[in-house]
């Protein structure tokens, strides 16, 4: 791990509409890192993928992304960001295909007016190659189920070939097989292009599973750590009240929270 | 038939509604996909109020019409952003607004002027040569512009908020899109006239989104559905003397409630 961060926030605060967001929010993240976020509900995980994504500036403090400051953040230096966006599954009647969709990815590099060249051609089937989706390219992409969308959308942003991947609730709406093949395919593109990954979620223990680091969010930075860190009673019930129960499986802490908290 | 082409009136009315028939289905499409189909309902009747005033006041009425159209988008853009609003409302408040100036200008103006109706109703067959040199210029640069940025349009339809965040200038492009909107209901606002004029826009897409599975397809059966239905409407328009306007609307609805009715994408044509 290089010793110069790709992203530094220092005191940086967030707000919408005057309404604070984040606040004094100060965080490393290094080449490579897999970081998990997770936090309850408005504790300001979606504000600091925006963030990261420069399309929200901090109102004070400051905002490293790679070499520059996040407001001077220009086309180029986000075509480096690859972006999962939580989205509703498409409507099924959207005239686009797999191909398009992901061909999507290369976009923000190639510029304005310009048509993509075999070269992107190449990369667009790779990145659906990695996602076991390249057979169906020509496939109507509103016709697949929603955890085969995340998939294709995983390619769009592996298309750009990002440095930095953000992932914004990737499991959210999947039936529990097809989230288990989600969580497998990240780690492998995690391992295979060395991406720097930031995950948010609701799902503590998912996370858990996969991430290097956990940032427990509530409007500002309550805990950062491994995994085995913040998966205690002392971190988490400050953040999520009092009905965090804390049970083992396969010799693992496993989460559960009341309803109110674990529901999006 | 060809005596039909000998003159210069049906010349026009087919070459004029050749270009409108493919500017407002082609550009049709990116407003159907992003749902801002109303805009042009909206510009149709701020660009009618801008042809009341330059009756009125003796000005230019296709420079009114491309100047109160724009100022449309502009001035709802602008009170969307700054009331936080959804474009819907600013857009409501505007068409109304304008075509009560409209009324407004009408009831200032000495006796009867049927030449503001033709603008109301549309008269393809009453296309000047003029007009045509205006409409061709203005067709072509919305047919450059579309095709240039085609990619990035295609994006931003597809998801905003994506596109922006991989270094599409996508707010700009948005608001280009919405002027290319509005010049194109202008220069088909003599020809198909005010009220109707959003039908071009709409329909032609809409019943294409029923046979196509990308984005070109759509494209091409719009602009046939367009096309056609504009030449067939001409066609009707002067063999039994109907107007024209609504002749070209009925024509392309019996189209699209023919695709809803039968959609081809259910009946496996995928291939294109």
């Amino acid at each position: 791990m290089t010793a110069q961060p790709i992203v530094q926030f220092s005191q940086a605060s967030f707000a919408y509409n005057g309404h604070t967001a984040l606040e004094d929010l100060t965080l490393d993240l290094h080449e490579g890192e897999f970081v998990g976020v997770i936090g309850p509900n408005g504790s300001g995980k979606t504000t600091l993928l925006k963030a990261l994504l420069g399309l929200m500036h901090p109102v004070s403090g400051a905002l490293q992304i790679f070499d520059c400051a996040c407001q001077a953040l220009r086309c180029e230096h986000r075509a480096r960001i690859g972006y999962l966006p939580q989205k509703e599954k498409t409507d099924p009647n959207y005239p686009i295909t797999i191909w398009e969709v992901a061909m999507m990815g290369r976009y923000g590099s190639l510029g304005l007016i310009k048509r993509p060249s075999k070269a992107d051609r190449e990369i667009v089937l790779d990145a659906l190659d990695s996602v076991d989706m390249a057979d169906l390219k020509d496939h109507p992409f509103g016709h697949l189920s929603g955890g085969e969308q995340q998939r294709v959308l995983i390619a769009r942003a592996l298309a750009q070939r990002p440095e930095i991947l953000l992932l914004d609730e990737p499991t959210t709406g999947i039936d529990a097989t097809t989230q288990r093949r989600l969580v497998e395919l990240i780690c492998k593109v995690h391992q295979a292009y060395r991406l720097t990954i930031v995950l948010v979620t609701h799902d503590i223990n998912m996370i858990s599973s996969i991430a290097e680091t956990i940032l427990l969010l509530k409007t500002k930075l309550y805990a950062k750590g491994p995994p085995a860190e913040i998966l205690t009673k002392d971190v988490l019930s400050p953040v999520y009240g009092e009905e965090v129960i804390i049970a083992k499986r396969d010799q693992k802490p496993y989460i559960i929270l009341s309803d109110e908290h674990h529901h999006a | 038939m060809l005596e039909l082409l000998s003159y210069g009136f049906m010349q026009r009315a087919f070459i004029a509604s050749l270009l409108i028939g493919l500017v407002c289905s082609t550009i049709g499409v990116f407003a159907v996909l992003r749902g801002i189909t109303f805009i042009g309902a909206g510009t149709a009747h701020a660009a009618f109020a801008g042809v009341t005033l330059a009756f009125l006041t003796g000005l230019p009425p296709f420079l009114m019409a491309v100047i109160s159209g724009l100022s449309m988008v502009w001035v709802t853009t602008y009170v969307q952003e700054k009331g936080k609003m959804k474009p819907d409302v600013p857009i409501g408040v505007f068409y109304t607004f304008t075509m009560a100036l409209a009324i407004f200008f009408i009831g200032l103006m000495q006796g009867y002027r049927p030449e503001v109706f033709a603008y109301l109703f549309g008269s393809i067959l009453s296309v000047t040569q003029s007009d045509l040199i205006v409409i061709l210029v203005l067709s072509l640069a919305i047919l450059l512009v579309l095709a240039l940025f085609f990619k990035e349009f295609h994006f931003i339809s597809f998801d905003q908020e994506m596109a922006e965040a991989s270094g599409i200038p996508a707010k700009k492009l948005s608001f280009l899109l919405l002027n290319l909107i509005a010049l194109a209901v202008v220069i088909a606002l003599k020809a198909v006239g005010a009220i109707l004029v959003f039908a071009l826009l709409v329909i032609p897409a809409a019943a294409a989104q029923q046979w196509a599975h990308n984005m070109r397809s759509m494209m091409i059966y719009s602009a046939l559905i367009g096309v056609g239905a504009s030449w067939t409407g001409v066609l009707l328009s002067y063999w039994f003397d109907v107007p024209s306007g609504a002749t070209i609307v009925l024509l392309a609805s019996a189209v699209f409630l023919f695709s809803v009715l039968f959609p081809g994408k259910r009946q496996g044509l995928r291939r294109f």
